[in-house]
C-alpha cells in the first residue's frame, strides 16, 4: 500500500515543480497562496489586477509582478501609446503598492533621440508619483541590460521599464530568460517596451501590441460628454502572447486622476479592420512590390510554435 | 631647423644645442635627427610625475625637464634624505633616463644644484657658499637677462649676492632679485601640486606585484580598513575616492569613484571599485602587475551614525543608495538621473535632470514634500518631450489663433481630428530678453488617435508666417 502513495507523492511533487517552472497556478499552490494572503502578507500575490474583467481574465489574474511583460509598438510614431500604456501600468502599480515607490526607466539612445525623454511634469499629470523616479540612458545595450538586471535583483524598484529599439541581436531569448529569472527571484516586474519591434520568441509572459486610439471625450459634471474635446487617453491593445489561445483586442481607457483602467464599450471603438492603424497613409498608391530578384521568406508550415529570431 | 637636445657624448664630436641642422650635418654626416615633439615630452614628464607620487603627494612640474618633489615629512619613510635621493635616482636611471637631483631647503636652490652642480644634499646653513660659485644661469632667468649680466661681468651668483640690490633692481627689474632670494631661501616659493591633495590617504607597497582583479579588490578593502580609524577620528565619511595603481614599469592609473552618501565601511568602498574596474576593464592593462596601491579620499563629508534598530525600520534608504553607487561607478556619475522640478512655465526649463549621485544627500536633508508651484493642476503636459522641438510643415491653419488642420511631421501627413488650445506661454523675458517670441501650445489628435503637443512660435499679428514645432507626444 505504501508504494502507490509514494509514487503519487513523487508525481505530485514533479507536477508542482513543472507548474512552478511554467508559472502556472496549481490548485494546491493557489490555495496556499490564498491562505498566505489571508494572513496578511501583501507580498504574496504576484499579480496586479487591472480591474478590467476581460483583461484580467486573459492575463490569468492580472499583470505578473514577477516576470517580464512586453509592450510592442509598430514604430516610433506609436511611442506615445506604448510608453503611455507601460506608464499607466506603473501608475496603477504605484497606487496599489503605496505612493512613493520608486521606479526606474531605462531608455535606449535611439528612443531618446526619436521619441524624446520622459517628461516629469507630464508623468505627474499622467498619475505617477515622480519623487522617486529614476532615469538612465546608457550608451550601450549591454549597459542597459546590466542596469535592468541590477535593478531587478536589487528589488528596490516597484517597476523597471526597459525601452529598446527593434530586435537587437545582443538581446535575444537567452538574455530575456536571464532577466526573467532575476525578476522571478526578486518578485519585481519588468516592463519591456519594444519600439518598432518584430514578434520574437522571448521569456516575456505576455506581449501586448499597443497602438494609439482616439481619446475619450471630457466628461462634464452632469455626466454628458464635451464634444470635440480630448479627454483621457485610450490605447488599442492586442494581446499577442498569452496562454489563452483566443486573441484579445480591446480599447483601454486610462484615467490619470483615479489611476484606473476602463474598458471602452465595443461600440465606441472602431475595430482594427476598418482603420488600418498599422499602415498610415504616407502616400497614396500601392505598397512596395515584392522583391523581384529572390524569393520572399517561405511561409511557415503547420502551426507556429515559436517565432524565429527577428534580429 | 636647429638642434634642441643631444645624446650623451655628442658634444665631444663638436655638436651643441642651438646649432643649425645643416652645420651639424656638415660636422657629422651620419647624424640621426628626430623632430622635437613638445607635447609628447610634456606627457612623458607628467607620467614621471605620476610615478613620483609614490614618494610624496606634492609633485610639481618644472617644464620642460624638471620635477619638484616636496619631501617635507616624507624622507624618514625612505631611510633619510640621502637614501631617498639615491633610491629615486637609481630607480629612474634603471628605467633608462639620465637624471640628476638635489635636496635643499628651497626649490630654487635644488633646481640650480641639480642642473649645475651634482647630486647632493645641502643643509640650510651652507646654502650661500654652495650657491656662490654657480653661474647666473642657475637662477632660472631669461636668456636676455643672462646675456646682459654676462656683459656686465656678473658671471657667478656670488657676484650678484655681493652687488648692491637697488641698482640691480633698477637695471634688471625685481624678477632677478626674486629669483636670487628664492634660491638663497630668503623668499618663499610654493610648489604647486599637479593633483588635488587628498584629505586622507592610505597605501600598501607590495613585494610581489598583483595582477588579478580580485586581488586588487581584496587589497582595496584592506587599505580601506586602514583608513577607517582615521575617518572615525574625524567623524567623516568619504564621498569621492581615488584608487591609484602604480604598475611595475612606471605606469600609473587613477580610478575615481563617487558615493551617494558618506562611506566608511571597507567592503562598501571596495564594492565601488568593483564596478569601476569592470567598466574600465579594457583600459586597465595590468602588464606585469601593480606594486603600490593607494586609496585617496578626495572629498569627505560629515558621517551621520545611525543606530540600527530591531524592527528593520529606516533601512529602506540603504539599498537604494547602494544601487545608485553601484550604477554610478559603472556608468559614470551621470549614469542614473532623477528629475527635479523647477518653477518655470517654459516646458523645457521646468525640469532639471540631476545626477542621482549628487542629489541623494541634499534631498534627504530637505523637507520631504517640496511644493511644486511650477505645475498648476489641470495643465496638460506630454509624457515625452523632445530635446529639440522639431519643425512642422503646416497646411491650412486657422488664423489668427487656431490649430493647423493638417501638418507634415517626419514625412508623414497627419490630419487633425480634434484640437485643444491654445495655451499661451510667453517667453521668460528675464532670461530670453523681451523680443523672444510667445508660444501657443495645442494638443492635437490625428485621425488614427496619435496625440501631439505642437506649438506656434510667434503670433500672427507680429510675424507674417510663424513657424510650427512638435514638442512632445501624449499617451
Amino acid at each position: 500500500m505504501a508504494r502507490p502513495a509514494l509514487a503519487q507523492e513523487t508525481v505530485f511533487a514533479l507536477r508542482e515543480t513543472i507548474a512552478r517552472l511554467e508559472g502556472k497556478a496549481l490548485p494546491a499552490l493557489a490555495a496556499a497562496e490564498a491562505e498566505h494572503v489571508a494572513e496578511g502578507h501583501a507580498e504574496a500575490h504576484a499579480r496586479l489586477a487591472t480591474r478590467v474583467a476581460e483583461l484580467d481574465q486573459a492575463l490569468e489574474g492580472g499583470l505578473p509582478l514577477d516576470g517580464i511583460t512586453e509592450i510592442r509598438s509598430l514604430g516610433f510614431r506609436h511611442a506615445g501609446a506604448a510608453s503611455g500604456f507601460a506608464l499607466a501600468l506603473t501608475a496603477h502599480l504605484q497606487r496599489e503598492t503605496g505612493n512613493a515607490s520608486p521606479f526606474l526607466w531605462i531608455s535606449d539612445r535611439m528612443a531618446k533621440a526619436e521619441a524624446g525623454l520622459p517628461y516629469a511634469p507630464g508623468l505627474q499629470a499622467f498619475g505617477l508619483d515622480i519623487t522617486r523616479f529614476y532615469h538612465a540612458v546608457p550608451q550601450r545595450l549591454e549597459d542597459a541590460l546590466w542596469l535592468a538586471e541590477a535593478a531587478l535583483s536589487s528589488g528596490i524598484f516597484a517597476a523597471t521599464l526597459l525601452e529598446i529599439h527593434g530586435n537587437p541581436a545582443p538581446f535575444g531569448l537567452t538574455e530575456s530568460r536571464r532577466l526573467s529569472l532575476r525578476a522571478k527571484a526578486a518578485r519585481r516586474p519588468l516592463l519591456l517596451i519594444r519600439h518598432a519591434g518584430e514578434e520574437e520568441a522571448s521569456s516575456a509572459l505576455f506581449r501586448f501590441l499597443a497602438e494609439p486610439a482616439p481619446a475619450s471625450e471630457r466628461r462634464l459634471p452632469d455626466g454628458s460628454m464635451l464634444g470635440g474635446s480630448i479627454g483621457h487617453p485610450v490605447f488599442r491593445l492586442t494581446l499577442e502572447k498569452s496562454r489563452n489561445p483566443a486573441p484579445l483586442c480591446l480599447d483601454l481607457e486610462w484615467n490619470p486622476h483615479d489611476r484606473q483602467f476602463f474598458a471602452l464599450p465595443p461600440a465606441l471603438s472602431p475595430r482594427r479592420d476598418t482603420v488600418p492603424a498599422s499602415q498610415p497613409a504616407a502616400r497614396s498608391g500601392a505598397l512596395f512590390s515584392a522583391a523581384f530578384d529572390r524569393q520572399g521568406a517561405p511561409a511557415s508550415m503547420g502551426s507556429v510554435l515559436a517565432f524565429e529570431r527577428a534580429s | 631647423m636647429r638642434l634642441v637636445a643631444l645624446e650623451e657624448g655628442a658634444e665631444t664630436v663638436g655638436l651643441k644645442c642651438g646649432q643649425g641642422l645643416a652645420e651639424a650635418r656638415a660636422i657629422c654626416p651620419n647624424l640621426t635627427v628626430i623632430e622635437e615633439d613638445t607635447s609628447a615630452d610634456r606627457r612623458f614628464l607628467e607620467a614621471l610625475g605620476d610615478w613620483c607620487d609614490r614618494y610624496t603627494p606634492l609633485v610639481g612640474l618644472e617644464a620642460p625637464d624638471g620635477l619638484f618633489l616636496d619631501i617635507t615629512g616624507c624622507a624618514h619613510l625612505f631611510g633619510g634624505e640621502a637614501a631617498m635621493l639615491e633610491e629615486i635616482l637609481t630607480r629612474l636611471t634603471q628605467m633608462g633616463m639620465a637624471v640628476r637631483g638635489a635636496i635643499s631647503g628651497s626649490p630654487g636652490l635644488s633646481s640650480a644644484l641639480a642642473r649645475f652642480d651634482g647630486n647632493r644634499i645641502v643643509e640650510d646653513d651652507e646654502r650661500e657658499q654652495v650657491l656662490a660659485p654657480l653661474p647666473v644661469a642657475a637662477l632660472r632667468l631669461e636668456e636676455a637677462t643672462i646675456q646682459a649680466l654676462h656683459k656686465l661681468g656678473l658671471k657667478q651668483v656670488g657676484d650678484l649676492m655681493e652687488a648692491p640690490r637697488a641698482p640691480l633692481a633698477r637695471r634688471f627689474g625685481t624678477h632677478l632679485l626674486l629669483r636670487l632670494d628664492q634660491a638663497t631661501g630668503a623668499d618663499e616659493e610654493a610648489i604647486s601640486p599637479r593633483r588635488p591633495v587628498a584629505s586622507l590617504s592610505a597605501e600598501r607597497r607590495l613585494a610581489d606585484p598583483i595582477q588579478a582583479e580580485e586581488d586588487i579588490l581584496a587589497l582595496t578593502a584592506q587599505v580601506a580598513q586602514a583608513l577607517t580609524p582615521r575617518l572615525e577620528a574625524r567623524g567623516v565619511g568619504g564621498r569621492v575616492f581615488e584608487l591609484v595603481l602604480f604598475r611595475v614599469d612606471g605606469e600609473v592609473f587613477h580610478l575615481k569613484a563617487g558615493a551617494s552618501r558618506p562611506l566608511r565601511d571597507p567592503p562598501r568602498i571596495a564594492r565601488l571599485f568593483a564596478e569601476r574596474l569592470k567598466a574600465v576593464h579594457d583600459d586597465l592593462d595590468a602588464g606585469f602587475g601593480f606594486e603600490i596601491l593607494r586609496l585617496n579620499v578626495l572629498q569627505h563629508e560629515a558621517f551621520d551614525t545611525v543606530q540600527g534598530d530591531f524592527d528593520g525600520e529606516g533601512r529602506g534608504q540603504q539599498p537604494l543608495a547602494d544601487f545608485i553607487d553601484q550604477v554610478s561607478a559603472r556608468l559614470g556619475p551621470d549614469g542614473l538621473q532623477i528629475c527635479q522640478l523647477r518653477e518655470s512655465h517654459v516646458p523645457e526649463r521646468a525640469v532639471v535632470p540631476t545626477s542621482a549621485l549628487s542629489a541623494a544627500v541634499p534631498r534627504k536633508l530637505m523637507p520631504e514634500a517640496a511644493p511644486l508651484n511650477g505645475m498648476l493642476p489641470g495643465k496638460e503636459r506630454p509624457i515625452r518631450l523632445f530635446a529639440h522641438p522639431e519643425p512642422l510643415e503646416t497646411f491650412a491653419v486657422e488664423i489668427p489663433d487656431g490649430p493647423p488642420v493638417r501638418f507634415r511631421w517626419r514625412r508623414l501627413i497627419h490630419t487633425v481630428m480634434r484640437a485643444e488650445g491654445p495655451e499661451r506661454l510667453a517667453a521668460e523675458w528675464w532670461v530670453d530678453g523681451e523680443t523672444a517670441p510667445t508660444r501657443d501650445y495645442f494638443r492635437l489628435e490625428s485621425e488614427n488617435g496619435q496625440r501631439f503637443w505642437v506649438y506656434r512660435q510667434g503670433l500672427f499679428d507680429q510675424l507674417a508666417s510663424p513657424r510650427w514645432f512638435m514638442h512632445g507626444v501624449f499617451a
